[in-house]
């Protein structure tokens, strides 16, 4: 029972991030038909933005950032994440789109994943960066650990989780109210519909492929002090997104959140629990719950995802 | 005694079939090999053969690669994956002595056993499902080589003590490209590779000629992946080590990235990409070396720009490319000769029905399509025209009534079963497949009769497989002289004027040797000249006995060639009769042009 809750945690965390890539991948499906295979490096392209202003390419310790530069920092990322979104979207999906091309965004997008990551690589040659951390929580509980009912569950865990669900909301209810979520709902609905009562396509789908990124990216800098970050943090990210998204057929943003969560709580329960004397391990933790999709994907009928029109 | 006359008959008609088909250009194929096979002795001893020989074993996972990207349409991005499960394989297998070859060979099982996996996943779906799951099956495999180092051999990989030398290997390499150029070229003009072509180009016009495009992908993936596995088994064998890290995401990039770039839907293409993603990295060398750097980060910047470049450049690749700017064109096209007599069919649908959630589309239908006969559905837009058509075609499965063909209850058989049983249709948009010549497009609806002109009897040219190809061909041809087409027969199907696209629909239709031909619109967008074509192809079928069931707006076509006409309103039959009495109907005038008050 005490692990159960450590589980629940450390997945959420994790999963809610995955949960909001989900969410991009979703919304990016539902606007285009594409996927934005550079979604991935593109947290990363955020992420290590971040780094770089808060605290240069050289080595950090987790505290010795202060609040101010690190906030400005955070922006700096979060507004290059939207510009390369967006910049990405004009340069390697619209272009293709237009063209009718699958292969030909499928492999710009992948260009444009393998230049991002190769970009960040060279900034920070080293295999993995400590992330600077502004919240103390280390000085809270013991080292940063707190034990409810002989569980020690990490105080920062609970935060990130927190923050990932607070943004999922967000999301959600931006894209339900606003009127930039409605634009994009019509959008998705019907585009040509959608253009001519006056929805500002051309301006709102490369603001979402910004928006996507850089909402995940927010969430990936509040989870990146957690462990150690390297240019692959991102992708991997980006794929856990897009695995979680998958599941849920690009469905809406709450169950491609959902999705996302649980895939995380799939790998902490994989990785800690054991049910007598059987448990799997960490070995398996990212690698089942990855399977799993695609065996979902297998056995579900594919009338849907075929449809086509004549 | 009789079975040696029978083999050397055989042997002597393959090696006539062999003489026929040769061509200028497989001289020069021969002479390029030849000339690449002397390159390891002539060498100045600055260049490295191993390095060559690399690049050989790169280029074969890279044309396995190229035939389900180009010629099947599945934007796999997973194919470095199959050639780590050869690689990871063989070197198990040789570690525990097993011979180098057969180790090799199991491991191209190996890859295939994965390419049926994950193409089981993914064939049915759209391009883009195909390019997620691929991608997120990359990733399950590299983080698996991560996670089981037992397997894997962890991060010192696991060592294989090289037997041949890297001239041996680089020789090995070039001959099993040139074998797997010469299987993608055989396999895309064949039957299965110009249906797979078609279902990429237009699923809805191939399903509709009874293709069935996942059956055909799942075979195209599953050879893909052995390929690149077979690949990976050899070359483990002359690397000496299988390293897991190399087996990740940037292979298969690298793989796509080299298909894109030269070309896919040709076999010289993805090739043509290795060599030139080659001679990037030397040039990435050259200017590391120069501005004292590390080269490895130039490596995959360049390849992104590369690829980038070529794509935003319009190119399906370079090949391509430099094909169409030599105007490589097909040879003459070959006298047609009546092949089919037709035979008519009967087509009678009985109270056929289908709603959409509340709407009801279709109502009661009652339909009877004779030999020689031609019935006109027609009516408003949104009427059922389509949606009956469908139903009858077996595109939609009916929520009442029958199908009868022939007598025969067909209502709930696939697409494919009715087209064999001779009933096909054509759909309602200008649906040909457009990087086809006409002759192909033919092809296509002539395939659907194929028995053994599968994948493996092609690359093995049968003689029960060539024979059938002469057929196949000949029937198309058939086809294409029917609808007055011949003369074209060499041309990209989209190079065809309007008219002349749906005149090609039609004759894709009649390769498939159909009784009863179920036609959506056929004069759509034709000038008054098309009309008369139009009118005398279909006359002339209803004198070889066909049933025809036409949907139509243009009436006065209609009346010129239609004995029986259903007015459809509403999804309701509203009547039924002659040409001449349906145009006198009030009824009918009023749902065409709305009631006087």
């Amino acid at each position: 029972m005490d692990l159960a809750l450590q589980v629940v945690v450390t997945g959420l965390a994790a999963g809610g991030v995955y949960g909001l890539v989900a969410i991009g991948h979703a919304l990016v499906f539902r606007l285009t038909g594409t996927i934005y295979l550079a979604l991935g490096d593109l947290i990363g392209l955020g992420v290590f933005t971040t780094l770089l202003v808060a605290a240069g390419t050289g080595p950090v310790t987790q505290t010795n950032v202060e609040t101010g530069r690190y906030l400005f920092a955070l922006g700096i990322g979060v507004l290059v994440c939207v510009a390369a979104g967006a910049g990405g979207y004009a340069l390697v999906v619209q272009p293709f789109l237009d063209r009718r091309s699958t292969l030909g965004w499928v492999g710009a997008t992948l260009a444009l994943a393998f230049a991002i990551h190769a970009v960040i690589e060279s900034v920070f040659p080293r295999s993995a960066y400590v992330f600077p951390d502004p919240i103390p929580f280390r000085r809270i509980g013991e080292g940063g650990f707190v034990t409810i009912g002989g569980a020690s569950v990490a105080v920062r865990a609970v935060y990130v989780a927190a923050v990932a669900f607070v943004l999922a909301g967000l999301v959600a209810w931006a894209i339900d109210r606003t009127r930039m979520g409605r634009g994009l709902q019509a959008i998705a609905a019907d585009p040509e519909g959608a253009l001519v009562v006056g929805v500002p396509l051309s301006r709102l789908v490369p603001l979402a492929f910004g928006l996507a990124g850089a909402v995940a990216a927010l969430a990936a800098v509040t989870a990146a002090p957690s462990a150690p970050v390297s240019a692959e943090t991102g992708t991997l990210l980006g794929v856990k997104g897009l695995a979680a998204a998958l599941a849920v057929r690009f469905g809406p943003p709450l169950y491609a959140f959902a999705a996302g969560a649980l895939l995380g709580l799939a790998e902490a329960a994989i990785a800690n629990l054991h049910v007598g004397d059987f448990e799997l391990g960490p070995a398996y933790s990212q690698v089942i719950p990855l399977a799993l999709v695609l065996v979902l994907l297998a056995a579900s009928p594919p009338a849907e995802a075929l449809e086509e029109v004549e | 005694m009789s079975a040696i006359a029978t083999t050397g008959g055989a042997l002597r008609e393959a090696a006539r079939d062999a003489r026929r088909s040769w061509t200028p250009a497989a001289w020069s194929a021969v002479a390029g090999v030849g000339l690449a096979a002397l390159v390891p002795f002539v060498l100045p001893g600055s260049v490295r053969v191993d390095g060559l020989a690399e690049t050989g074993y790169l280029a074969l996972a890279a044309v396995g690669l190229g035939f389900a990207v180009g010629i099947g349409g599945m934007p796999s991005i997973v194919q470095g994956a199959f050639v780590g499960v050869g690689a990871v394989c063989a070197a198990h297998l040789v570690g525990s002595g097993w011979p180098g070859p057969l180790a090799a060979l199991v491991g191209a099982a190996a890859a295939a056993l994965g390419g049926i996996a994950v193409g089981m996943a993914v064939v049915r779906f759209r391009p883009v499902y195909v390019a997620a799951a691929t991608w997120i099956t990359t990733w399950l495999f590299a983080l698996g080589l991560d996670a089981f180092p037992r397997l894997s051999g962890g991060s010192r990989g696991l060592v294989v003590p090289p037997e041949w030398s890297t001239t041996l290997h680089y020789e090995l390499a070039l001959a099993l490209v040139a074998a797997a150029m010469l299987a993608h070229r055989t396999l895309a003009r064949s039957s299965f590779g110009l249906t797979l072509r078609a279902s990429a180009e237009r699923p809805a016009a191939a399903a509709a000629l009874g293709a069935e495009a996942a059956r055909l992908r799942l075979r195209a993936f599953a050879g893909a992946a052995a390929v690149g596995g077979l690949a990976g088994g050899f070359a483990v064998q002359l690397l000496g080590v299988a390293d897991p890290s190399s087996y990740g995401p940037w292979l298969s990039f690298q793989l796509l990235v080299a298909v894109l770039v030269g070309g896919g839907t040709t076999a010289l293409g993805p090739t043509v990409g290795v060599l030139v993603l080659g001679g990037l990295s030397l040039v990435a060398e050259l200017f590391g070396r120069m501005t004292g750097s590390e080269t490895a980060r130039f490596g995959p910047m360049l390849a992104a720009l590369l690829l980038l470049a070529v794509l935003t450049l319009g190119g399906d690749g370079l090949v391509p490319a430099a094909a169409r700017r030599l105007r490589w064109r097909g040879t003459r096209p070959e006298i047609a000769t009546a092949v089919t007599p037709f035979g008519g069919g009967s087509l009678a649908a009985r109270g056929l029905g289908k709603r959409f959630g509340g709407l009801v589309a279709l109502d009661a239908l009652e339909l009877d399509a004779r030999p020689g006969r031609v019935v006109a559905l027609i009516g408003p837009n949104g009427s059922g025209k389509t949606t009956a058509l469908r139903l009858l075609a077996g595109t939609l499965d009916a929520d009442a009534g029958e199908v009868r063909l022939d007598g025969a209850d067909v209502t709930v058989e696939p697409t494919t079963q009715r087209v064999r049983r001779g009933l096909v249709r054509t759909i309602q948009s200008n649906a040909v497949f457009p990087h086809l010549t006409a002759l192909e497009n033919a092809t296509v609806g002539a395939s659907l009769r194929r028995r053994y002109g599968g994948a493996l009897r092609t690359l093995l040219a049968t003689p029960k497989a060539r024979r059938e190809a002469r057929v196949v061909r000949a029937r198309a041809l058939d086809a294409l002289r029917i609808v007055g087409l011949t003369e074209r027969a060499n041309e990209l199907a989209e190079s065809l004027t309007s008219a002349e696209q749906r005149l090609l629909m039609v004759a894709s239709a009649l390769a498939t040797e159909p009784r009863v031909l179920l036609l959506d619109e056929p004069s759509a967008g034709a000038a008054p000249q098309d009309l008369d074509r139009l009118t005398g192809v279909l006359q002339g079928l209803t004198e070889k006995g066909l049933a025809i069931v036409v949907v139509e707006h243009n009436l006065r076509l209609v009346r010129s060639i239609a004995e029986d006409v259903v007015v459809l309103d509403a999804g309701k039959r509203l009547a039924a009769g002659a040409p001449d009495d349906i145009a006198a109907d009030t009824a009918v005038r009023a749902a065409y042009f709305g009631r006087p008050r």
